[in-house]
């Protein structure tokens, strides 16, 4: 098993359009995940925004967008500047909804020895984990 | 997990960011510390012991002196964040679930 990386599916009971719409359109993002000033477009740089502190949490790039079907995107985390992750969105319609699979990759480029020399936390990002506990 | 918690506050500053690239590059005493900031003794501390809190230093008594070093146990305990992400994820679809369930009026 490789342990850096993570594999999601969620099942929604909808059609891949309305799915696609709710990982691509700013409005949309803003009530689950963070929000981006823009929607997601192909090519393009985003970043994702802390709904409390309105601080930028996520950017990255649009890697590919193959409208209804797959979407990725390069991940970078506040408290890793320099490392970026990558987000693979998959999204399979099958009877009765939308089959969407999240794979996140490259979690093993931050071993301890770059960790040590590009560390820039701050404070917004423990508060963040302490949320994720609370849940 | 208080642990981590503990970890990555002690990483949520500046100045302890410097002391532990310093503690990085070889062991030293407080004093050695004090030396690189425009700060008093018992402010230096008070940052040490938040790192020794978060079990990024350690320190130990040899002789009459008090030698702080890294403790790459808490960074390697630190670096466990696949588990994080992977908590991350979990609450961001089931987060995306309850939306489309509600708003889509299912």
């Amino acid at each position: 098993m490789n342990t850096s990386e993570i594999i999601k599916t969620v099942f929604l009971p909808v059609s891949a359009k309305v799915a696609w719409g709710y990982l691509t359109e700013a409005d949309k993002l803003a009530k689950w995940f963070h929000a981006p000033k823009q929607d997601l477009a192909d090519g393009q740089d985003y970043a994702l925004f802390g709904a409390e502190s309105g601080d930028k949490v996520c950017w990255g790039k649009v890697l590919k967008m193959d409208p209804y079907h797959a979407l990725a995107y390069s991940f970078a985390v506040k408290p890793f500047p320099g490392m970026e992750t990558e987000v693979y969105w998959t999204l399979d319609e099958i009877e009765g909804g939308t089959r969407i699979t999240m794979r996140h990759t490259g979690l093993e480029n931050l071993d301890g020895q770059s960790f040590d020399l590009s560390m820039a936390l701050d404070k917004g990002w423990d508060r963040h984990f302490a949320q994720l506990r609370d849940i | 997990m208080k642990t981590d918690v503990a970890a990555f506050k002690a990483l949520g500053d500046p100045t302890r960011q410097q002391i532990v690239a310093l503690l990085a590059g070889k062991d030293m005493t407080i004093g050695q510390v004090v030396d690189h900031f425009d700060m008093t003794r018992a402010g230096v501390k008070k940052h040490m012991k938040l790192l020794e809190a978060g079990q990024l230093i350690t320190v130990k008594a040899e002789g009459r002196e008090r030698i702080n070093s890294l403790n790459h146990e808490g960074f390697k305990s630190i670096m466990q964040w696949v588990a994080y992400f992977d908590q991350f994820w979990d609450d961001k679809l089931d987060a995306l679930a309850s939306l489309v369930e509600q708003e889509e009026q299912i």
